[in-house]
């Protein structure tokens, strides 16, 4: 059997009427979007796509906590929701520097932008458990490393789960941050999209003018949908994860169903700021 | 074109200097400060029996800290600098303003957890304070004031569409989670649990039973500040430095070949890079300090 073939750990079932009811709620809030701002449904769809990224990516992303802190654990030691926030936070800042490329250019830098950071910081946890703790990697959820093959068990020290940061762990670390970099960063661009159309009209400006306005309201919206769906992924994860092939990984679907909901009611919330003032002012 | 760009690299060397510096000063306050994931032990300590005098402050994670105190030094700076302020005085004092707050939260911070200990016999020690919120507070000050320094450069020097206060918030949670990523593992693992077996991870069972004694007297949270700015601080630095200073470069270097694409490929490739030396580094450490056991011991 492979190491990804083990068995699920607990939670990861799909509870199929919350499903139901989260699916609809979704429909409801595009739906609502249609009736008032028939323009910003396809920027809605964006967002939750986007939100969905990031819940999706945050499961790829080792995450230790406190047991990783004292070399009981596999991972990085720190807090899922943070990780996450990290890489993509800094993956926006790159997608948002190359929004005047395009909607697919500014999402995949925002992504390389959050792989990257994900990169070095992943090198420099094995770089300390290493150099300055003479610990090696091991994994404590798989015999071996479905990646490169490697024996585990022989390689954890007594009275722990592991430590560091395993070949596979490394490279889901990477994934999560492509993920979450593109996914912050492609809300980021939908919302700019809906802001230039409607915040002209409110304050009777031109594009030009309104920019810094939009540029902060889609920036601050994007880094808030961010840390929603990091936060419902690090819930659906409940503590530590060891990556993509951690058993909790295979609790995403039900992560997916939460950040789309979650997305659709946070895009919804942030369309209405703007399209509710335009419908006063007229 | 050339000389925007020979610009834009002294801007992204002075960067990611800076951010080094911010790296290294972030770890340091958090390990002098006792914040992060292993202040769970400082915590745990005293309710299995073992009073100490580690400072105790893990008022939040360090990235949503750090968030709030860059996003509020870099808030402060922009408003100085709308009233026409010299723009480095300006970023001085809105650094020292979030500094003070950040002087409160420990305070709260240290002082709210340590009394909760209260039924387990730990003391509320009043010199902790006065001798090590100074010190947490001078580091903190030093990584807000860089950090921001860092947003000003991207905003007024490289032209990024951010407001200053939300590159703030970016490169805060960035640098907490730069920081306590690197850094956490030394203070908790090789300070905290500096009894345990070397090139080990700490037991399980040892949890809670943190060092408490030091060469003289007892073991303070300045004594692990001294010991963790020797390792941990330098590479947390190295990486958060490393981050800034390569997202900056991709971007002014490669951003205007092919349409965005340059960056794209650029970034790529630093990405590869690095996890073919993670690889090497994972397989210098399974050669050079072998298993623990046998492999059919491990299995058995």
């Amino acid at each position: 059997m492979s190491a990804l073939g083990g068995a699920p750990a607990g939670g990861a079932a799909m509870d199929p009427i919350s499903m139901v009811i989260g699916l609809v709620l979704a429909v409801v809030f595009i739906g609502i979007t249609f009736v008032l701002a028939p323009l910003a449904v396809i920027p809605l769809i964006g967002i939750i796509v986007g939100g969905v990224l990031i819940g999706f990516g945050v499961h790829f992303v080792p995450v230790g906590g406190a047991p990783a802190a004292m070399g009981q654990a596999p991972g990085i030691a720190t807090g899922v929701a943070m990780l996450a926030a990290g890489a993509g936070l800094a993956g926006l800042f790159g997608g948002a520097w190359a929004a005047e490329f395009g909607v697919v250019v500014a999402t995949i830098t925002g992504a390389i932008g959050g792989g990257l950071l994900m990169a070095i910081t992943c090198l420099m946890v094995n770089v300390i458990y290493v150099f300055g703790m003479g610990i090696p990697a091991a994994s404590g959820k798989v015999e071996k490393d479905p990646i490169t093959g490697d024996t585990q068990a022989e390689y954890k020290s007594q009275g722990t789960e592991g430590h560091g940061l395993p070949f596979i762990s490394f490279v889901g670390g990477v994934l999560g941050g492509l993920f979450g970099g593109g996914g912050g960063t492609l809300i980021y661009i939908e919302l700019l999209t809906v802001y230039e159309q409607y915040l002209p009209s409110i304050f009777n400006a031109t594009v030009e003018q309104i920019m810094p306005v939009a540029i902060s309201l889609a920036g601050m919206f994007a880094i808030g949908m961010f840390l929603v769906n990091a936060v419902l992924a690090a819930y659906n994860i409940t503590g530590t994860i060891e990556g993509p092939h951690d058993p909790k990984f295979k609790r995403f679907p039900r992560a997916i169903v939460a950040s789309l909901v979650a997305s659709a009611l946070c895009g919804l919330v942030a369309i209405l700021i703007v399209v509710v003032n335009l419908n006063l002012t007229i | 074109m050339v000389e925007n760009i020979v610009f834009g690299i002294g801007i992204t060397a002075l960067a990611g200097a800076l951010a080094a510096v911010a790296g290294a000063a972030e770890d340091t306050e958090s390990d002098i400060g006792s914040q992060g994931d292993p202040n769970s032990q400082v915590q745990l300590a005293p309710q299995m029996g073992f009073i100490h005098r580690i400072f105790n402050k893990a008022i939040a994670g360090e990235p949503p800290a750090y968030g709030l105190w860059c996003t509020l030094g870099a808030g402060l700076a922009w408003v100085f600098l709308i009233q026409d302020i010299n723009p480095i005085l300006a970023l001085v004092l809105g650094a020292t303003i979030a500094t003070f707050v950040q002087g409160v939260y420990a305070t709260s911070g240290y002082l709210g957890r340590t009394a909760s200990l209260a039924k387990f016999g730990q003391p509320v020690y009043i010199d902790i304070i006065k001798s090590m919120l100074s010190v947490t507070m001078a580091h903190a000050f030093v990584a807000v004031f860089t950090t921001i320094s860092i947003c000003y450069l991207m905003n007024a020097a490289l032209g990024h569409p951010f407001p200053l206060p939300l590159l703030g918030l970016v490169w805060g949670i960035a640098l907490g989670a730069a920081g306590s990523a690197t850094g956490n593992p030394f203070y908790g693992k090789e300070r905290q649990y500096q009894n345990q077996q070397f090139g080990a991870g700490v037991p399980i069972s040892a949890s809670g039973n943190i060092v408490r004694y030091a060469e003289a007297g007892q073991r303070n949270s300045l004594d692990n500040g001294w010991f963790s700015s020797k390792l941990g601080g330098p590479a947390s630095g190295i990486c958060f430095g490393l981050i800034v200073f390569l997202e900056l470069w991709r971007t002014i270097l490669f951003e205007e070949f092919a349409g965005g694409w340059g960056a794209i490929i650029a970034g790529l490739v630093l990405i590869l890079i690095f996890i073919m030396i993670g690889r090497w580094v994972e397989v210098y450490a399974r050669k050079n300090y072998g298993p623990y056991t046998a492999p059919e011991e491990a299995s058995s």
